[in-house]
């Protein structure tokens, strides 16, 4: 895993490297061409991004010392001249030289780099830069065999491969059942559990292979956002974060439209130019900020400005003038769903159309396109201060996380980003009623219209009264914010399903958004949920509903999110969502079991383990949940991640198992929670700091790097390398005269003698392992307390 | 001219279609219904990893429902990148076509006649030519 990424960042480094090259020659000409310099400063803030990934402090440091002078040179605060070129560039080289290094695994000499660094002051006029790089020790080793090789491939071929594994999976079903009938063979069912697994492996791999890192959109976003602020006469700067994390290549190519138009946004309308920006005392440059996540089968991308925020009045004006709402519903809103005014069709704040945003493409096409993906969109602004738009896009276009449910005898798929609750229409929370045609249903102190699905697609007779309280409700909430319930005979399974487009005399029907093969290989339909809301006039009728909701709240009861997932004894568990912070693969070799210790390696990070008690660990791939508790993480290990859901009733204590909070109903099954207090708070001495405290050590001593430095970190510390920041603890040896190492909350003094007397006083001998423990652990107590 | 053709029976008149369309012919026992959908369109069927959509050619023409029988035949053909079967009465032969398909005066009658794209001679005798591309979708724009 992390050799992969070292590979990509070397591959990336030296990518850059070498289109940059003629850049740099450019810039070298003409230290004052911009756009040279923008590229370079890009070159180096990349650098410097992913050495803070990786923990390179001198690459790092490096870069950091070259972005900062450009960042001058960016800003006008400095001339760039051929001293600041050549000091630039010399790092630069230096960036590769270090990146071959580190690609062939050798260390790279030591020092020089104070003396690069030293060069790109402005004041320095010493001998030129060139001197401090011949000046090194070590010369560049030859370039031995790439780590990693890659090759570019068409799509369509990926595409091609793709369908052929998913052919291969049918197959395997198909075969599976035969099989199934025909009763045990032992000489065959062994080979074909081989090829089952083989199958999944590969199916696996050829998802992957699909991914595209974000970086790639991201990288092509700084030359947007200068392009667009020259024309209209800001600075902005851009910053990135996430860009590590990986989306379906068709997917970026689905969000960079999106994307783009949020960024003319937030440029055109949202940031000030430079003198409103300082008059109402921000700093003149304004700033656009982009950060990814992922957090399950979702990939959250968040762009932020720090401008004037969203004139929530003048949108109430433009709403009201444009006949949207009454004055009345606009009052009676929240400020939030003021905010949300801006996915509206046909309102746009700008007071102008200018040349940059506001041509006719509004907010609500940015919006229709990101639901197109099975994604959403949500704006939260502060007046002054800025606006985050929030983009929720589904990992892959083509596998989308599904709900499969029947009516007329039929599965249907729905995707489950829609689905709010499942309810049985039997359940005593719901009061049905009906208006005119239309069936309310009340649940939970609001009221929303009730669809038959049967009814919708026709396959049941409408006039036939339906029978609600036979009938499974799923509550749909659309993007838009539109409630609705759809009524089913049953719901059937979570699953992820592959969706293929549909004939276009099918989509006419406005009912289905594609099609998808269930693991038997016969045919589903996906409903296409907001056409259908659309088709029966909900969207504007469930928005007054939900506006009812907002005056007159009938007592909401509490709900607590949770996930579910199966244990290892394929027993369904919960855990409450807000502990889990990701879910992870690994492979079954990470994990090391052994008497009462067990841990898991993730990324070179050792976690403990827990939930390997309930079966025996899976060959091959290991899904586990990252639990934490804000300071430590423990890495929890299930069979399969289920979904997640609303806790809304009490959670009943079970004394006899100490292991869990208590049971719960989820859709009126008993579900048991684990215990989250008792899981964190059993004794782990190995237990991995979510942020590790730093220690100290002399730099100079050969003890204390080979032996002193493993103990230290088994301990749960991080050796600090750089001598400029505050550690947490430093260990000094007594009798190295004492000199502090450097800046420390925390000194722990060694000596080399067992006998008290012979070192300082509140010395440890420096092989009393227990006391020398006992030190860092009420180091880090007295930290945490 | 001598295309290949796929020589069928659509509601018991003799009818082609191009062979170069026509991936494969395949025998179809489910099919999985889609509600809300024109009554021509028969639902869907599995084919491999794929999912056909199912026309049913006699529908399509105007005429009553093609009677289900167990081994139902369907040329699979693709068409704007969408895959259908197209289930015929009868898929009998490939042969060529013996002329250039032409129209006949007065034409073929109101269903043929909006799918059809001439009269051919074949070695069985004179076939109506259908335009398969019309075939999935005029009838969508005939109940629009």
């Amino acid at each position: 895993m992390m050799d992969e990424l070292l590979a990509d960042f070397v591959a990336e480094t030296r990518e850059m490297l070498e289109a940059s090259g003629g850049e740099l020659v450019a810039w070298e000409a003409d230290p004052s061409d911009r756009a040279r310099l923008d590229t370079i400063f890009r070159f180096v803030h990349t650098v410097k991004g992913n050495c803070g990934f990786f923990d390179f402090p001198r690459l790092e440091k490096l870069s950091h010392a070259a972005e900062d002078a450009l960042a001058d040179c960016r800003a006008d605060r400095r001339v760039p001249d051929s001293h600041l070129v050549s000091a630039v560039l010399a790092i630069i080289d230096r960036i590769g030289d270090m990146t071959d290094a580190i690609e062939e695994g050798v260390e790279f000499p030591e020092g020089g780099d104070e003396a690069l660094i030293a060069a790109l002051s402005p004041d320095f006029i010493a001998s030129s830069p060139a001197s401090a790089v011949a000046s090194l020790p070590g010369a560049k080793p030859a370039r031995k065999g790439a780590v990693q090789r890659s090759i570019r491939l068409p799509t369509e071929l990926l595409d091609e491969v793709m369908k052929g594994v998913s052919d291969m999976v049918l197959a395997r079903n198909d075969l599976a059942r035969r099989l199934r009938e025909a009763g045990e063979q032992p000489g065959i069912d062994g080979p074909f559990d081989r090829l089952s697994a083989i199958l999944a492996d590969v199916r696996n791999a050829i998802t992957r292979m699909r991914m595209q890192r974000l970086e790639h959109l991201f990288g092509t976003l700084p030359r947007l956002v200068r392009d667009l602020s020259t024309e209209l006469g800001k600075q902005v700067m851009v910053d990135f974060e996430g860009g590590e994390v990986e989306l379906d290549r068709e997917m970026v190519e689905m969000v960079r439209d999106p994307l783009t138009h949020i960024i003319r946004n937030a440029l055109d309308h949202g940031l000030e130019g430079p003198g409103e920006r300082i008059k109402s005392g921000k700093r003149e440059i304004g700033l656009l900020k982009f950060s990814a996540r992922q957090s399950g089968n979702q990939i959250t991308l968040v762009v932020t400005d720090d401008g004037r925020g969203i004139d929530t009045d003048r949108l109430a004006e433009k709403a009201l003038a444009a006949g949207l709402f009454t004055q009345a519903e606009l009052d009676a809103m929240s400020e939030r769903r003021q905010q949300a005014l801006i996915f509206e069709p046909g309102l746009t704040t700008a007071e102008a159309v200018s040349a940059v945003s506001g041509r006719g493409v509004g907010m609500d096409v940015v919006r229709a396109n990101i639901e197109r993906v099975g994604g959403s969109i949500d704006v939260a602004s502060k007046r002054g201060e800025g606006t985050s738009f929030y983009l929720k896009l589904p990992l892959t276009l083509s596998i989308i996380a599904a709900l499969t449910v029947g009516s007329g005898g039929q599965t249907y798929a729905i995707p489950r980003s829609y689905v709010e609750e499942i309810v049985f229409g039997s359940s005593d929370n719901l009061e049905f009623a009906e208006a005119g045609d239309t069936t309310l249903v009340t649940f939970r102190g609001k009221r929303v219209p009730c669809l038959s699905l049967a009814a919708v697609l026709g396959s049941e007779d409408c006039e036939e009264q339906v029978d609600w309280r036979d009938k499974t409700l799923v509550l749909i909430r659309l993007a838009s914010e539109d409630v609705f319930a759809l009524a089913v005979d049953r719901v059937f399974d979570h699953e992820d399903v592959v969706v293929k487009p549909i004939a276009p005399a099918v989509m006419e029907t406005g009912l289905y958004a594609g099609t998808t093969l269930l693991d038997d290989g016969s045919p589903m339909m996906l409903l296409d949920l907001p056409s259908i809301a659309q088709q029966h006039q909900l969207v504007s009728e469930v928005r007054n509903a939900a506006r009812a909701v907002e005056e007159a709240p009938v007592e909401p009861r509490k709900t607590c999110p949770i996930m579910l997932f199966t244990g290892l004894d394929g027993r369904r568990r919960a855990v409450r969502l807000e502990l889990v912070r990701r879910i992870d693969t690994i492979p079954a070799s990470a994990i090391d079991i052994e008497g009462a210790r067990a841990q898991a390696v993730i990324d070179e990070r050792i976690f403990t383990l827990a939930g390997h008690q309930y079966g025996p660990v899976p060959d091959g791939k290991c899904r586990l949940l990252r639990l934490s508790d804000g300071k430590s993480e423990i890495a929890y290990l299930v069979q399969d991640v289920l979904d997640a859901a609303a806790m809304d009733g009490d959670v009943i204590p079970s004394p006899s198992d100490p292991s869990i909070e208590g049971v719960t109903l989820i859709g009126e099954h008993p579900v048991p929670v684990i215990d989250a207090h008792a899981l964190f708070a059993t004794p782990r001495p190995d237990a991995a700091d979510s942020e590790p405290l730093t220690c100290r050590l002399p730099t100079d001593s050969d003890w204390a790097r080979t032996i002193l430095q493993p103990l230290v970190e088994a301990a749960g510390y991080r050796i600090a390398d750089d001598a400029m920041t505050e550690a947490d603890v430093a260990i000094t040896l007594a009798e190295a005269d004492a000199a502090p190492v450097g800046p420390a909350r925390r000194l722990i003094r060694l000596r080399p003698e067992p006998d008290d007397e012979a070192g300082p006083p509140d010395s440890i001998y420096r092989y009393d392992r227990d006391a020398l423990l006992a030190a860092l652990r009420q180091a880090r107590t007295g930290e945490t307390a | 001219m001598n295309d290949l053709l796929l020589l069928c029976v659509i509601a018991g008149r003799r009818a082609a279609i191009p062979a170069v369309h026509v991936k494969s012919v395949i025998e179809i026992d489910t099919i999985t219904p889609i509600p809300g959908v024109p009554p021509f369109i028969r639902g869907l069927t599995a084919l491999r990893s794929q999912a056909l959509t199912v026309i049913d050619c006699s529908v399509a023409l105007g005429f009553e429902p093609q009677e289900k029988t167990p081994d139902q035949r369907a040329a699979v053909v693709e068409v704007d990148g969408h895959p259908y079967a197209l289930l015929v009465e009868e898929a009998c032969d490939v042969g060529e076509a013996r002329s250039q398909p032409t129209a006949v005066p007065g034409g073929f009658g109101p269903g043929w006649q909006a799918v059809a794209q001439g009269l051919v001679e074949t070695d069985t005798g004179p076939t109506l030519l259908l335009d398969i591309e019309r075939l999935v979708t005029v009838p969508v724009a005939a109940t629009a």
